[in-house]
């Protein structure tokens, strides 16, 4: 069958029967599942290590009632890992690259924290529009743009993890084409291309840790703002 | 344990997503199944020490021996290879972009675990072994506060059989503060008395003293005023013939 470049990111479906949900759950099947021993094989000690490493850092400047939140944003972390992971290998299906996914992920854990942070301490909450020290004459230009600010956080969450996946990936498309075409006509560039190929799948790979890190960062820091 | 489905939409769909959520529950935890075998949970089985041998890190070693009785060493080589060239030819399996992908992220895959695999498998094995060792030390520790305990404990019984000693010890200690305190004030009392008696002796001393020198003034006082002119010239006259002398025999001799 013959791949246009976008047919990775069409969503996935076996005669006619929609598989998104199923590409969705599919990373948790490469998690170890939890053992009932004190002393682990080595993938689940490397990840309940990796996962405690992660934890302290996301968790730390979070006060009391932020820890809450460490269940839903490391799990959050774990999923969004696994499947930007996942979807560098060949013929799968990213479900981050769909903004819709990703919007429905960051819109509603956003909206979260600025409730909590309005319902709970409104005047410190809407005390962020407005920065420290800024000369009064500024002062509503500045507060119009915080709140701009404010408001395109979800839209920024979610573009940022769909752009970088689906801009990554089609990346890879197109140079892997341009190798392949390349080879019957100038096999030393085609070589050429396929270095620049090997270091972008390096660059992918790390995009696609870092990527699932800082949404989650992003959303512990609107959660501390306001918790 | 169910696992609740979040969709609230359809009650039917629910219900067959919730069986569907189940049987995948079900299919990767297994060996979960803790009521319906004889399994039980401790002593746990050891782990074993290595993982499934595999070649090539995908194919497992027992498929090579599954084929080795009927084609030998390179039955699955041949298998693989037909195989491949069958999804090939037949354009099955279509070489796209997809393929060089695919290719390079083997190839960076392939290259990440050959040169970390073994330092990552050793730090898990370490993180292990320092689980252990915490527990371990633990212990050892318990055992050797109780140990130094024991000997502190034995200590203090061979202390207790010279507690005879050190009571004679101290009593005499006691005994001689006592002796020398009252010694001590003994001699106080003494100087004081000394002081005292000496003060009184000092008193007759001067007494007498004055006595003496008020009746030598008197005397003199009456000799002097009992010396007549007439007996002044006269001794006086006696002195001048008496030096004559003196000097008329001083100049003889010398």
């Amino acid at each position: 069958m013959t791949l246009t470049l976008f047919d990775q990111f069409s969503s996935p479906q076996l005669l006619g029967i929609p598989l998104i949900l199923i590409s969705m759950l599919f990373p948790t099947l490469l998690l170890p599942s939890p053992n009932n021993r004190w002393i682990t094989n080595r993938t689940s000690t490397l990840q309940l290590w990796a996962i405690k490493l992660t934890t302290k850092q996301l968790m730390l400047p979070l006060n009391k009632p932020g820890h809450k939140w460490t269940l839903i944003l490391l799990s959050l972390m774990v999923m969004l890992l696994m499947t930007n992971l996942l979807g560098l290998l060949p013929y799968t299906f990213t479900p981050t690259t769909q903004l819709s996914m990703n919007m429905a992920l960051a819109f509603p854990l956003w909206l979260g924290t600025i409730l909590i942070g309005l319902r709970n301490q409104p005047s410190i909450s809407l005390g962020h529009i407005l920065p420290e020290g800024t000369p009064t004459p500024l002062i509503p230009a500045l507060i119009l743009i915080e709140t701009i600010s404010l408001a395109i956080r979800p839209l920024a969450l979610g573009v940022r993890l769909t752009a970088n996946l689906t801009a990554g990936h089609l990346l890879i498309q197109l140079i892997s084409t341009a190798t392949m075409a390349l080879l019957y006509i100038a096999p030393a560039i085609s070589i050429i291309v396929s270095s620049i190929l090997l270091l972008l799948t390096i660059l992918e790979l790390a995009v696609a840790m870092i990527q699932a890190y800082v949404f989650v960062l992003l959303l512990s820091l609107y959660l501390q703002e306001n918790i | 344990q169910h696992r609740r489905c979040e969709l609230f939409l359809f009650p039917p769909f629910c219900n067959t997503l919730n069986g569907l959520f189940l049987t995948i529950y079900r299919l990767l935890h297994a060996k979960r199944t803790f009521h319906a075998s004889q399994q039980c949970s401790a002593p746990l089985p050891p782990l074993p020490e290595k993982p499934g041998q595999v070649r090539y890190g995908l194919i497992p070693e027992e498929f090579f021996q599954f084929l080795y009785p009927k084609t030998g060493v390179t039955g699955p080589y041949m298998l693989g290879t037909g195989l491949l060239l069958y999804l090939l030819s037949k354009e099955i399996y279509v070489i796209n972009h997809e393929t060089v992908a695919g290719a390079s992220i083997l190839a960076v895959l392939i290259y990440v675990i050959k040169k970390y695999g073994a330092t990552v498998a050793a730090f898990a094995d370490k993180l292990n072994e320092e689980k252990i060792a915490s527990a371990l030390a633990v212990k050892n520790d318990a055992i050797k506060d109780l140990e130094t305990a024991i000997e502190q404990e034995k200590k203090e019984q061979w202390r207790v059989e010279g507690r005879s000693y050190l009571f004679d010890a101290k009593r005499n200690n006691i005994a001689m503060l006592l002796e020398a305190n009252y010694r001590e004030r003994l001699l106080t009392v003494y100087n004081e008395v000394k002081k005292r008696l000496d003060y009184q002796v000092a008193m007759q001393h001067l007494k007498r003293q004055k006595e003496q020198d008020h009746m030598i003034q008197w005397v003199e006082k009456n000799v002097v005023q009992s010396i007549t002119p007439q007996q002044q010239k006269e001794s006086i006259a006696k002195c001048i013939i008496d030096l004559k002398a003196l000097s008329k025999s001083a100049h003889a001799t010398a």
